[in-house]
């Protein structure tokens, strides 16, 4: 019945058209303001889950990370491994990596946590952490009495500052004791310290991979993880099945798969907190367009009774309230759509500072969309409601209410 | 074309009932162009509103072309409102949101015209009831007239076969009057519309081929020519 649809518009733009402008302005700032604020809070959650994606990728897991088997220790034969990894279409490189407990010790205090040996020249193939250098340098390859620690273990002159324990700021080219777990105890030279401001990253402490053989007294062919950068082109998890297929026994989760165990939980809450934030805009929503069309309706009680009076059929009648409500959702929605365009414009240019980093709001097409979904479905049922009710009244009585 | 029988209408206004129409039968055959007289409060506007679908009886019951009106479900007598039966309320009915051409227009557009073949035919009403001017304007910019003479347009404007005017020509003068009856008795004559008009002036009398006499919200005279059936 487009014959209906035909003069409920008619009706609906001469409503519009004659009612009061600046009540219909302020009406679709109001809905402007509702899905700025609807999109703003999911923009910062997925930036800071983008931001915590990246940071995992750049200093902890890499593209892919192989892991000892199930009940093992370590990764054995970890040279072969190697060479049969580099050889899988798709990896850019791999690096190995041996972790083991340890207790450094300098200007009195002592920190205890993992110090991880690896080979320079395949590991800044494959994260980032030399390009975070605080102070000082990254290894080259080979070096020897020599350590690089995270910003946390190095800590603050002012340890009050600190968030963990730490060295009491120690700086590049001081000393430092360090008791490995094995019982080896071992004094270096700070060379650098680095700042990921990834918390799990940067209270750690590395040395080379002929560190840690001298430490153990001999060749070491064994490691507690190998990670793997793949070719920008291609998909970490196809890469992950050519691994697979190339015959890799152990372990191997692509940096999304090693990322959820930990952080879906986060992600979880965020989930729920964004909920409830888009149910508080979805109910603004509603009393807006509800109050809106209610007094709208109650206004022209006796034009409806006209209306009907004259044969206008009541269908007609409240589509053509919905399609105001419709105009005032989709002028909204394009106001909100302008603020939020200004806001990631300014974001871009002014960052929100975390302490773990820098955070761009970003506005997802898929959420816009469904924001904006959800807030004409919500409109329409609130300006529906009022409608509906109000051009149920005997014809007499609301003409006489003038 | 209507029959209406045993037709009453009580008002309850707290503990007092008023019975604005106390047993009322009727039966207009098509083509009559029948007027309705009485006295201020006897009952002719409640009448015109249940013949024209904008009330229900207390008892009684009214067929409209063998419909018993009655029994329609409330879209059914809007639908039947729009296509059989053109009415101007006493106090014009008008749509303040739209202009004196939109509100004639409006009905044509519901009823299926397209804008502009329902434009032209608004305009040559507009124009037949002496208003060729002045309809881009919101009925709040007109005068009583004017206004009435809008509502008396859109009431035309379709056709109906039954034609239900409420003092249409209470705020018109004499000439403006003169001019609407000679309308209300061409389209009587040439399209056979049937006619059911209030009115308490004498000069009216001539126009009608009957006349209705109401008091106390009963029937007290009923005098004039019938015409056949047809
Ligand atoms: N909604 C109402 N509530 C209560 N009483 C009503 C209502 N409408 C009409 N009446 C009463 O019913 C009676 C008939 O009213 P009606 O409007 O039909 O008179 P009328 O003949 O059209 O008078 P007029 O010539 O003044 O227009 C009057 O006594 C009036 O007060
Ligand atoms: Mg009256």
């Amino acid at each position: 019945m487009l014959e209906r649809e035909r003069v409920a518009v008619y009706l609906a733009s001469r409503s519009l058209a004659r009612g009061s402008r600046t009540g219909l302005l302020l009406n679709v700032a109001i809905i402007s303001l509702v899905f700025t604020n609807m999109i703003l809070l999911p923009s910062i959650i997925s930036g800071s889950v983008e931001l915590f994606n990246e940071q995992t990728i750049d200093y902890q897991t890499s593209d892919i990370q192989v892991r000892p088997s199930e009940g093992e220790q370590y990764i054995g034969r970890v040279g072969t491994l190697l060479e049969t990894i580099n050889r899988v279409p798709g990896v850019r490189r791999a690096s190995a990596r041996h972790a083991i407990g340890a207790t450094l010790l300098a200007r009195n205090r002592s920190v205890s946590v993992p110090i991880t040996a690896l080979n320079p020249r395949d590991e800044v193939e494959v994260t980032r952490i030399h390009e975070r250098m605080k102070d000082g340098e990254f290894f080259s390859g080979g070096e020897r009495g020599e350590i690089l620690v995270g910003q946390y273990v190095a800590g603050n002159e002012d340890t009050r500052r600190d968030l963990f324990a730490s060295l009491g700021g120690v700086r590049v080219g001081e000393r430092c004791t360090v008791a490995f777990a094995n019982g080896v105890t071992r004094e270096y030279v700070i060379k650098g310290i680095y700042e990921t401001r990834s918390y799990l990253a940067d209270y750690t402490a590395l040395v080379t991979w002929e560190e840690l053989e001298s430490v153990i007294g001999g060749p070491v062919d064994q490691a507690t993880e190998v990670l793997v950068r793949t070719d920008r082109a291609h998909d970490p998890a196809v890469v992950k099945r050519g691994l697979l297929e190339a015959g890799v026994q152990e372990e191997v989760k692509t940096w999304r798969e090693a990322i959820t165990s930990t952080v879906e939980d986060s992600i979880e809450t965020f989930g729920i907190i964004n909920g409830i934030s888009m149910l508080v805009s979805l109910v603004i929503a509603v009393v807006v367009i509800f109050i809106v069309i209610t007094i709208k309706a109650m206004n022209q009680r006796r034009q409806i009774a006209i209306l009907k009076a004259i044969g206008i059929h009541r269908g007609v009648i409240i589509r053509s309230y919905l399609l105001q409500v419709l105009v005032i959702c989709t002028l909204g929605t394009i106001g909100g759509l302008v603020a939020v365009g200004a806001l990631e414009v300014w974001f871009s240019a002014h960052p929100l500072v975390f302490p773990d980093g820098e955070l761009v709001p970003r506005f997802e097409p898929a959420a816009l969309v469904e924001n904006a979904a959800w807030l004409f479905l919500v409109s329409l049922v609130a300006g529906y409601i009022p409608a509906w009710r109000i051009t149920r009244e005997k014809i007499l009585s609301a003409m006489r209410a003038g | 074309m209507i029959r209406v029988e045993g037709l009453r209408k009580t008002y309850r206004m707290g503990n007092v009932e008023v019975r604005a129409l106390d047993g009322v039968t009727l039966e207009v055959t098509r083509g009559e162009f029948v007027g309705i007289t009485g006295p201020s409060g006897s009952g002719k506007s409640t009448l015109l509103q249940l013949v024209g679908l904008l009330d229900e009886p207390t008892a009684g019951s009214i067929s409209i072309q063998g419909t018993d009106v009655l029994r329609l479900s409330d879209d059914e007598r809007t639908l039947f409102r729009l296509n059989r039966i053109g009415y101007i309320f006493q106090d014009y009915a008008l749509v303040p949101d739209l202009t004196a051409l939109e509100n004639v227009v409006l009905p044509t557009l519901a009823r299926g015209a397209t804008e502009r073949d329902g434009t032209d035919r608004a305009r040559e009403l507009l124009r037949l009831v002496g208003l060729g001017e002045r309809t881009d304007h919101l009925p709040a910019e007109l005068s009583g007239g004017e206004q009435q003479r809008i509502a008396i347009a859109r009431a035309l404007v379709n056709e109906p076969a039954l034609l239900l005017a409420d003092e249409p020509c209470a705020n018109l003068d004499t000439r403006a009057s003169t001019r609407v009856l000679d309308l209300f008795a061409s389209i009587n004559r040439e399209l056979g519309q049937t006619v059911l008009m209030v009115s308490h002036e004498e000069s009216h009398r001539r126009y009608f081929g009957r006349i209705v006499r109401l008091q106390d919200g009963v029937i007290v005279d009923d005098t004039g020519t019938k015409p056949s059936p047809g």
